[in-house]
């Protein structure tokens, strides 16, 4: 039997469009090789939300009687490769739809592969990607994410150089010389060329049983109908109180079953010092992140914080809020509590944090989505294909 | 005519279905009701607004803008724990169709009046079971009566076991439009104090919504969760048999009633080679007819189906496996059915799949749109059946009666 | 009537009150102006409050079964049933006070619905909850311009010539919707005399929406506010300018701020600086601009949207309320 499938992880909304020119593109290219395939996206995160990772589907089988056997309109069990179009997705998924975290590798085959569009080195994404008891394969397509919105698509290559890079890693799925015929097809020659790019230059890299990020990620076990309460009822969150359980401040009490972990790609990092109190990060905040401290400071909860960026736009004071890009974090900790136990050790820490960001402005831009017409044939202009140098 | 709160406390009264169901809705101190006119069902909602305004019942009594609203109205009310009653017919109860199946799902012991009416178009205003059957799958408690008085017990009854905490399902009253909401019958009235006595009061315990309990009620699902909670209100309407069989003994002690048994009625039926089944205000001519044909030595008799969800397949299965064949009578229609049945002939037909003797089975579509079901048409449907039990099966499994050709 | 709670007007940010009553737990877009609205309106309402949600965004991505945000209790209701549900849990708990089966105490009853139930399908009902002056409510409709839950198609709320899933441009026609919004809740004030507040708000003018929450709590009897809310998704922004697109839909004079309290009508903030000439509109160039969902527009599509914000300001009795102009002699109320 020769079925292979493929899952792209992605972010909602930002790259719903890409995930379904990849995943479109493989089942078309797979037909000049005379192969049946299916495309299609796991229905329970079809009302996608911005940022909330989310999945779609290619499954290609060599006729229709073998892609029926993968009973292909559910998430696949296990896939030949997990495309990760943002590298901040290594830290795993939860997705919109359910409860728990699943580690970014949770489908990958043995021997299989990763594939992840990153700037970052193998090394750094296997300190996010949880461990496996079976070997695979981490593959890089060097470049910056790629986000868009619903409406205008960002068309910087990334689509074709995935492809082009899948090529390289699982060749039984679809050879290069189909995709690049289907892509000219689609698009253009120049894509064309970006996918041939993106083949040869691929790096991948095999991960052993055992190595990566050794946490048990966050479970969830959903009772049955005769422990499910009746009447459709869910018990409430309770309000809170004091910060930290003390008098002053507030902190409120979070939901215990869903986190906002993996819903972000940045976090702000907060400048306690040159704070005013001005109240605006924490009351314009959608997510209700921010917990008040008695002395009228704002810290902001990695449990709630889905990395929106609204409280560095609404900060009055220059830099006191920063988005810092996720990768440049290993855990979810109180930056308030760092501040309290060791200033110093955390002003020096604050200073790394925003350098990072301003390298990360000034190398890839950061925007998560649509700033202005014309915005994106700007940056396609200025920076040519995304990732190429 | 007149209402007055000392009314009420006659023995004996002289009412409408309708008038006998508003009533019922003083009697259960009913919290909330709402209204809409669309004809026969409104004619309680008339009665019910006299009774308010004469001063014998103290509700909100809110009209709404449609029947929508109508029933959505009512299901927040229930939510916060109050009693609540509403009804409709025909098309209206369609208008409200969404209301109708979020409240199963929900758990709210909603209850409502079905003025039973064809359905548009073309308009008509006689009754037929297509409008209250719409929602047999969804989990409403289906009754239908066939008296005002019964009427009214039904509505006791269903406030009763709808709010039993085991239950917490809606149940609808379905009452034969014309025949039971506009003509009026003797009542044997219950008191105050045996109602109090055979109706306690709702108490929605922890699924009540206020700021004292603030729980979230009906969030978002998916397919991880969805199936589990259809098997939860299965499981209640499973429940909901005995609950009903132990508020009819209760009763019929309470309001010395003589109910044999809660789910069907059985007339003349020991002896009886052949019968027929159905629901509602047609067991007036069939009654009659089952009279004169045993007058003639045929050995005939007539069973009446009270509850239609749960469905008595249990009964029915003791009741009919004796019968040498079996009638079907169905005042609805389902189209394209398994031998263009109707709704309760489909049912039966399935109820006794699995009985020993299962006896041969014919079915009659008749009296729609409200059409009279005349004692000549029910010894139709009896000679039908009577063929049927001389073959062991019938040549035509479903016939319409009284159709012009 | 049973009463209301007063709740007493909030003076400067620094005023909010601390406590949250919507949580985490929601699974709502990053930037999501609707989920903030929520956030406020509770942290106003306070904690003796029944909050009822109809489907839309704020019920699917909000409220997800075991991980509810609410610490008030919520419910769900149908669509197009806000004002129904308004109604219903108010009179329930009138109903159980009155008989002395609850104790008689203020409880705020909030029905939030989005645009699309709100504006759209639960219409007659919100109409219908807004004509029974003994109900204590408030219906608070969250506008972000499309059926944004479903995937963002045109509602009744959606701007002309925006890209919607229901309504994208093509190579024949580039403006496939080419309806106006609905004046909502003009057309609330306007159609129903007994109720004494009815307002426009938005969330990036956070502390003058808490404070409309408030007035319409504390005045009570069915009251109405609709808000302004900008959706990253269904506009297609960067989620990080949720709170600037509100204020420069306020700015360039697309949206209108303003309050009717007992029939009084006043607007606020920019709206009214506007109004009074102390303000110059932007260019609506600089909102439109910053959306994916206008990105197919030409330089004509921006003057003639322009050119229809300046009619709405120019030639309206009241601008972007009442679209029609008193006869000659009839002179529009001061403001």
């Amino acid at each position: 039997m020769a079925v292979t499938a493929v899952e792209v992880v992605y972010r909602g909304i930002f790259q719903r469009l890409l995930s379904r020119a990849i995943c479109r593109t493989i089942v078309l290219a797979a037909r000049k090789e005379g192969k049946i395939g299916t495309a299609f996206g796991r229905y329970s995160d079809s009302p996608e939300r911005n940022g909330i990772p989310a999945k779609y589907f290619a499954v290609v089988a060599d006729d229709p009687l073998e892609l029926q056997e993968t009973l292909a309109q559910y998430e696949p069990k296990a896939v030949d490769v997990s495309i990760v179009v943002d590298d901040s997705l290594c830290k795993g998924v939860e997705s919109w739809a359910w409860y728990g975290l699943q580690p970014i590798n949770e489908l990958t085959k043995e021997g299989g592969t990763v594939l992840v569009t990153s700037i970052q080195e193998s090394a750094d994404l296997l300190e996010d990607m949880h461990v496996k008891d079976t070997p695979y394969n981490l593959a890089i397509v060097k470049g910056p994410k790629s986000f868009s919105g619903l409406w205008v698509y960002k068309d910087d290559h990334t689509d074709v150089r995935i492809l082009g890079a899948l090529a390289k890693v699982c060749p039984q799925l679809v050879g290069i010389d189909a995709y690049k015929e289907t892509i000219r097809e689609q698009w253009d020659e120049l894509k064309e060329t970006s996918a041939n790019r993106a083949y040869d230059r691929v790096q991948s890299t095999p991960v052993e049983p055992g190595q990566g990020n050794p946490e048990e990620p966050f479970s969830f076990d959903m009772p049955g109908w005769e422990t499910m309460e009746e009447a459709l009822v869910v018990r409430p969150v309770s309000v809170g109180g004091g910060f930290r359980g003390g008098e002053g401040g507030f902190q409120p009490e979070r939901n215990e079953v869903f986190k906002k972990w993996s819903t972000r790609t940045m976090r702000p990092v907060i400048n306690f010092e040159t704070c005013t109190k001005c109240t605006l990060c924490w009351l314009q905040c959608p997510d209700t992140c921010f917990d008040v401290t008695p002395e009228g400071l704002y810290d902001s909860d990695m449990e709630s914080c889905c990395g929106c960026g609204v409280c560095e736009d609404v900060c009055p004071v220059p830099e006191c809020i920063t988005m810092v890009h996720e990768s440049n974090f290993n855990d979810n900790s109180s930056q308030h509590d760092h501040w309290k136990r060791d200033r110093d050790g955390y002003m020096a820490w604050l200073e790394e944090m925003r350098a990072a960001s301003t390298t990360e402005k000034a190398d890839v831009g950061r925007t998560h989505g649509f700033y202005e017409v014309g915005q994106y044939e700007k940056e396609f202009e200025q920076t040519g294909v995304a990732g190429d140098d | 005519m007149t209402i007055s709160t000392t009314d009420i406390r006659e023995k004996e009264q002289l009412i409408s279905g309708s008038e006998a169901i508003a009533i019922a809705c003083a009697m259960a101190d009913v919290d909330v009701i709402t209204a809409y006119p669309i004809r026969p069902y409104d004619t309680v909602m008339q009665f019910v607004s006299k009774l308010i305004a004469d001063g014998t019942l103290s509700c909100e009594y809110i009209i709404a803008e449609s029947e929508h609203s109508q029933f959505e109205i009512v299901k927040h009310a229930s939510a916060v724990g109050a009693r609540v009653f509403t009804g409709s017919s025909g098309v209206g109860w369609f208008y409200a169709f969404e209301a109708l199946a979020v409240t199963c799902g929900l758990r709210l012991p909603m209850v409502a009046m079905v003025g039973n009416r064809a359905l548009d178009d073309p308009g008509a205003f006689g009754t037929e079971h297509n409008d209250a059957l719409a929602v047999r799958d969804l989990g409403w408690m289906l009754r239908w009566v066939d008296t005002a008085e019964e009427a009214m017990d039904a509505a006791f009854m269903a406030w009763r076991v709808a709010e039993d905490p085991r239950i917490y399902l809606p149940c609808a009253i379905s009452t034969d439009g014309a025949f039971l909401t506009h003509s009026q019958q003797i009542v044997q009235m219950p008191s105050q104090e045996q109602v109090d006595e055979f109706l306690p009061p709702y108490d929605r315990g922890d699924f009540v919504l206020h700021p004292d309990n603030p729980i979230t009620i009906a969030p978002q699902v998916n397919e991880d969760w969805l199936i589990e909670i259809r098997r939860q209100t299965d499981a209640a309407m499973r429940r909901a048999r005995d609950v009903i069989i132990e508020a009819q003994d209760d009763m019929n002690r309470i309001f010395n009633r003589e109910e044999e048994d809660p789910f069907i009625e059985e007339y003349m039926t020991e002896d009886a080679d052949v019968v027929l089944v159905g629901m509602g205000t047609l067991s007036l001519p069939l009654k009659v007819t089952v009279r004169r044909l045993r007058e003639q030595g045929k050995k005939v008799g007539f069973v009446r189906v009270k509850w239609f969800r749960p469905f008595p397949a249990p009964e029915l299965q003791v009741a009919l496996s004796k019968f040498k064949a079996i009638g079907i009578i169905d005042r609805d229609y389902s189209l394209g059915a398994p031998q263009n049945g109707g709704v309760l002939y489909t049912e039966i037909r399935s109820a006794l799949y699995d009985v020993t003797p299962r006896p041969p089975m014919i079915g009659f579509i008749c009296g729609l749109g409200g059409r009279e079901v005349t004692v000549d048409s029910s010894t139709e449907m009896f000679d039908k059946t009577f063929e049927v039990a001389e073959t062991g099966h019938a040549e035509e499994p479903l016939l319409w009666i009284g159709v012009r050709s | 009537m049973t009463t209301t709670n007063t709740l007493p007007l909030i003076r400067g940010v620094q005023n909010s009150p601390l406590e949250e009553y919507y949580t985490s737990g929601h699974r709502t877009c990053q930037g999501c102006e609707s989920a903030l609205t929520m956030k406020l309106m509770v942290k106003a309402a306070g904690p003796r409050s029944i909050v009822l949600g109809s489907t839309g965004c704020m019920y699917v991505a909000n409220t997800t079964y075991y991980s509810t945000p609410w610490v008030v209790p919520w419910m769900h209701t149908q669509l197009g049933s806000s004002g129904s549900a308004a109604t219903g849990t108010a009179a329930g708990l009138k109903a159980l006070m009155t008989k002395k089966k609850i104790k008689d105490e203020p409880i705020n009853v909030v029905s939030f619905c989005g645009d699309g139930g709100g504006m759209d399908m639960g219409l007659s009902a919100i109409s219908a909850s807004l004509t029974h002056p003994e109900y204590n409510h408030l219906v608070l409709c969250y506008d972000n311009e499309s059926y944004a839950n479903t995937d963002i198609q045109a509602s009744g709320a959606t701007p002309w010539g925006a890209n919607t899933s229901f309504t994208p441009p093509g190579k024949l026609h580039r403006i496939m919707q080419k309806r106006w919004k609905k004046n909502m809740a003009a057309m609330m004030a306007v159609g129903h005399p007994g109720v004494r507040y009815v307002a426009t708000g938005c969330a990036s003018y956070a502390v003058d929406l808490m404070n409309k929450i408030r007035k319409a709590l504390t005045l009570g009897g069915p009251t109405f506010i609709h808000t302004y809310d900008p959706c990253p998704k269904g506009w297609d922004f960067d989620p990080m300018y949720s709170h600037e697109l509100g204020m420069l839909g306020v700015e360039t004079g697309i949206w209108v701020q303003y309050e009717v309290e007992d029939g009084v009508i006043s607007l606020n903030g920019p709206s009214r600086m506007i109004a009074r000439g102390r303000r110059k509109r932007k260019p609506v160039y600089d909102f439109l601009k910053r959306q994916g969902r206008f990105a197919h527009f030409t330089d004509e599509d921006v003057d003639y949207y322009q050119a229809k914000i300046d009619e709405m300001w120019e030639k309206w009795w009241l601008p972007g309320i009442i679209p029609i102009n008193p006869e000659e002699g009839l002179q529009p109320p001061p403001g």
